[in-house]
């Protein structure tokens, strides 16, 4: 089959009108996220293009935070890495790390002339996503932190107060035995994101180093101190003790889990307080949230549970214009606009990354009329600060997570104890922490 | 007697030649090469540091116990899915090979599986023996079995065998019923008067006279559990629980994508391109020759 060459002339002339006509700079804004929260994060790339005409922001998928990393990197050594890229906590000290690959956001706001004062946000995700200087090198966008949903009606059916979730470990263990006893649900509990909340989420609460050199702030010569810390492995253990009779059932790495808590069968879960909006628009019961529980032995417990979610990165690029670092420079100051991240917080259950977005929201009264909202900042930004609530900084940390998911399942199926599960894991992790040091001297 | 044809201009065969060496060097001795050359190297995800640290990775890879127990999982994988392939493709082509009427319309839905692309035919397998929702699963429960792949090494491992050996089912069906309807009649006639009963003909005539189509769909379902069942592996379980499935392959495609341990995904993955090319040898040379078709 052949199209004459006269019928496409009148289609070429359009096609070269309109690139003329649209002279847009394209920014290519690469986003982690799915479902609800990722078609709103896409909506506001269109809000934006609608509210100007210099640049055109296309926002996409390339698959979960990990497999994004890695097409990004490709780019990158390509010569055309995206503009911005969304990075989960666990990928921060390797973006840190990957010096010149990419611009902090504070220098990014500074050449484009715009106002940006990292005392904006909150700091708790100043504090994780900044240098000593002060300067941010990524610009938090979905923060979030670690909650406890629990199923009411699942509460109410075991005999169990449905106002009053569990605070600690041992009053979560009795109410998942309960739940079981009474066949309330066919699970007592589950969480999302293992080694987030078992590992380091649960170390902040408790105020554990599980590493060396504050965390692996202090450098990349760090190492895990995890069997130094029997806490951790006493966790372990308690879900390795409570998986036999399914009062706690493991469901699966990353999110998997989240499915059966939405489904009715573990009536309670640990997750992103970012879960929220897939909960509440699943779930066919009525559900509360808490705080993480702690262990009412530890020492000064329960400290502050820190931050995670995911924060936006600037690449670096040899052909990168000024333009474009310009509307790179824009589409973030519009996403840290007071409307867009009270909308954001609003709708997902991310908390507001900015000291003003969260004093709007508080002003008129969406914490008061929407109980459990405020669960995550009291438990993020209320609770009482330690030594180690603020986060870790390690390298090759997404790998990292993935030897502790290893360990704890090679534990959960009675292969292993709690405890030698978080000697393998210091054991294998050390050895790949050492791998990134000598990658980053 | 010789008989070679021979061309008047010299530079004709290499034209000739050209596409497909084109294709060769593009797509196997370039990414291959350069798997090579970045196989001994150390360096961070972009590429700001990069040192030369010879076989280090090399070492490293044979010294890790993880990769060594990968390789015996890989074994028993495959070897699962070979032969969990190859036994139902020839039952199902020597049925085949009797039908008399509708035979094209049960042959074409014998191979329906083979276009099914893998990673839809892992989710297919899953949804079946999902613990939650699934059918199978719901069956397996009532039949007393506790079936949990989410937390299971064994469960999770027979439900990648099972949903990468249904796919190559097919292929194999196809290979084998063409191999049977190239067995002379005449023979099996001749078996039949001299009052061989059906087991007896399959056996002493049928089986060996397969013998070829066999061996090549042995080493053809080697490297297909080997290599193209990632698709499967990767919907179906990532390579958990605790490692329970991850293959060789899933083994090269994690340390380097999820990890960014590019030194080591490529020292695995040259390992790998060694392990095909021995196999590949082995057919040229045993199969090939010594399982003549005549």
């Amino acid at each position: 089959m052949k199209t004459p060459i006269r019928l496409l002339i009148p289609a070429l002339l359009t096609a070269c009108l309109s690139t003329a006509a649209q002279a847009q700079t394209e920014i290519q804004f690469w986003m982690g996220l799915t479902g609800v929260n990722g078609e709103l994060l896409s909506r506001f790339g269109e809000d934006f293009n609608k509210s100007q005409s210099d640049y055109r922001v296309v926002v996409s998928f390339k698959g979960q935070y990990p497999d994004q990393r890695a097409a990004a990197v490709a780019a990158y050594r390509a010569g055309n890495p995206p503009h911005i890229m969304q990075m989960f906590d666990a990928g921060s000290g390797d973006m840190m790390s990957a010096k010149g690959s990419v611009v902090p956001v504070s220098e990014v706001f500074k050449r484009a002339g715009l106002q940006f004062n990292p005392a904006d946000f909150i700091p708790a995700a100043r504090g994780y996503y900044g240098v000593p200087n002060g300067d941010l090198l990524s610009m938090p966008f979905n923060v979030s932190t670690t909650v406890l949903f629990y199923n009411k009606d699942a509460f109410k059916k075991a005999g169990l107060d449905a106002d009053k979730p569990p605070q600690t470990w041992p009053e979560l263990i009795s109410a998942a035995n309960k739940i079981r006893s009474t066949n309330a649900a066919a699970c007592g509990y589950t969480t999302a994101w293992l080694a987030w909340v078992m590992l380091e989420q649960f170390s902040s609460r408790h105020n554990i180093a599980f590493g060396t050199k504050g965390n692996g702030r202090a450098g990349a010569d760090a190492e895990l101190t995890l069997v130094a810390n029997p806490l951790l492995a006493r966790q372990v253990q308690t879900l390795v003790d409570m998986q036999k009779d399914k009062s706690f059932d493991y469901g699966g790495r990353s999110n998997d889990a989240a499915a059966k808590f939405i489904s009715g069968e573990c009536a309670m879960f640990t997750q992103s307080s970012g879960g929220l909006a897939a909960i509440a628009t699943g779930a066919k019961f009525q559900f509360g949230v808490s705080q993480l529980p702690y262990w009412p032995d530890a020492k000064g417990a329960p400290y502050a549970t820190t931050i995670g979610g995911a924060s936006l990165w600037v690449f670096n690029a040899p052909k990168r214009s000024d333009v474009e670092f310009r509307g790179v420079a824009q589409f973030l100051n519009f996403l840290r606009s007071d409307k867009v991240m009270t909308e954001w917080a609003k709708t997902t259950g991310f908390l507001p990354a900015t000291n003003s977005a969260f004093k709007a929201m508080q002003d008129e009264g969406f914490f008061a009329k929407n109980p459990g909202r405020d669960v995550p900042i009291l438990s993020l930004i209320a609770a009482a600060k330690g030594d180690n609530t603020n986060g870790y900084r390690f390298g090759r940390w997404t790998e990292i997570r993935d030897v502790y998911h290893d360990e704890v399942e090679k534990a959960l199926q009675g292969k292993q104890s709690g405890a030698e599960a978080m000697l393998n894991t210091e054991r294998r992790g050390n050895v790949l922490l050492r791998a990134f040091e000598r990658t980053v001297n | 007697m010789q008989r070679k044809v021979v061309f008047p201009q010299k530079g004709l065969p290499y034209w000739l030649l050209a596409p497909q060496l084109a294709i060769t060097l593009v797509f196997f001795f370039w990414p291959g090469g350069q798997a090579m050359y970045m196989s001994l190297l150390l360096q961070d995800p972009f590429g700001h540091s990069v040192q030369f640290v010879g076989l280090e990775n090399f070492r490293l890879v044979f010294a890790d116990e993880d990769y060594l127990q990968a390789v015996w999982r890989t074994a028993y994988f495959s070897l699962a899915v070979t032969v969990l392939a190859m036994v139902p493709g020839l039952a199902l082509a020597v049925m085949a090979d009797r039908v008399i009427k509708g035979g094209t319309a049960y042959t074409t839905a014998m191979l329906v599986p083979y276009a099914i692309a893998p990673a839809v035919a892992g989710v297919l397998w899953l949804f079946m023996l999902n613990p939650s929702i699934g059918v199978l699963a719901w069956w397996l429960k009532h039949a007393g079995v506790a079936w949990n792949p989410t937390l299971d090494g064994s469960d999770a491992m027979w439900l990648v065998i099972l949903a990468s050996a249904w796919k190559q089912v097919a292929y194999n069906f196809l290979f084998f019923l063409a191999g049977l309807q190239a067995i002379p009649k005449s023979l099996l006639e001749a078996a039949a008067i001299d009052g061989a009963r059906p087991f007896r003909r399959f056996y002493t005539i049928v089986f060996p006279l397969l013998s070829p189509t066999t061996f090549f769909l042995l080493v053809v379902g080697l490297v297909y559990a080997f290599f193209d069942t990632f698709g499967v592996i990767d919907a179906v379980s990532q390579g958990g629980p605790a490692s329970a499935t991850e293959t060789l392959v899933y083994k090269v495609y994690k340390d380097g994508i999820h990890s960014l341990d590019l030194g080591g995904s490529a020292a695995q993955s040259v390992v790998l391109m060694v392990i095909v090319v021995a196999l590949t040898m082995i057919q040229f040379r045993f199969i090939e020759r010594r399982v003549h078709y005549s």
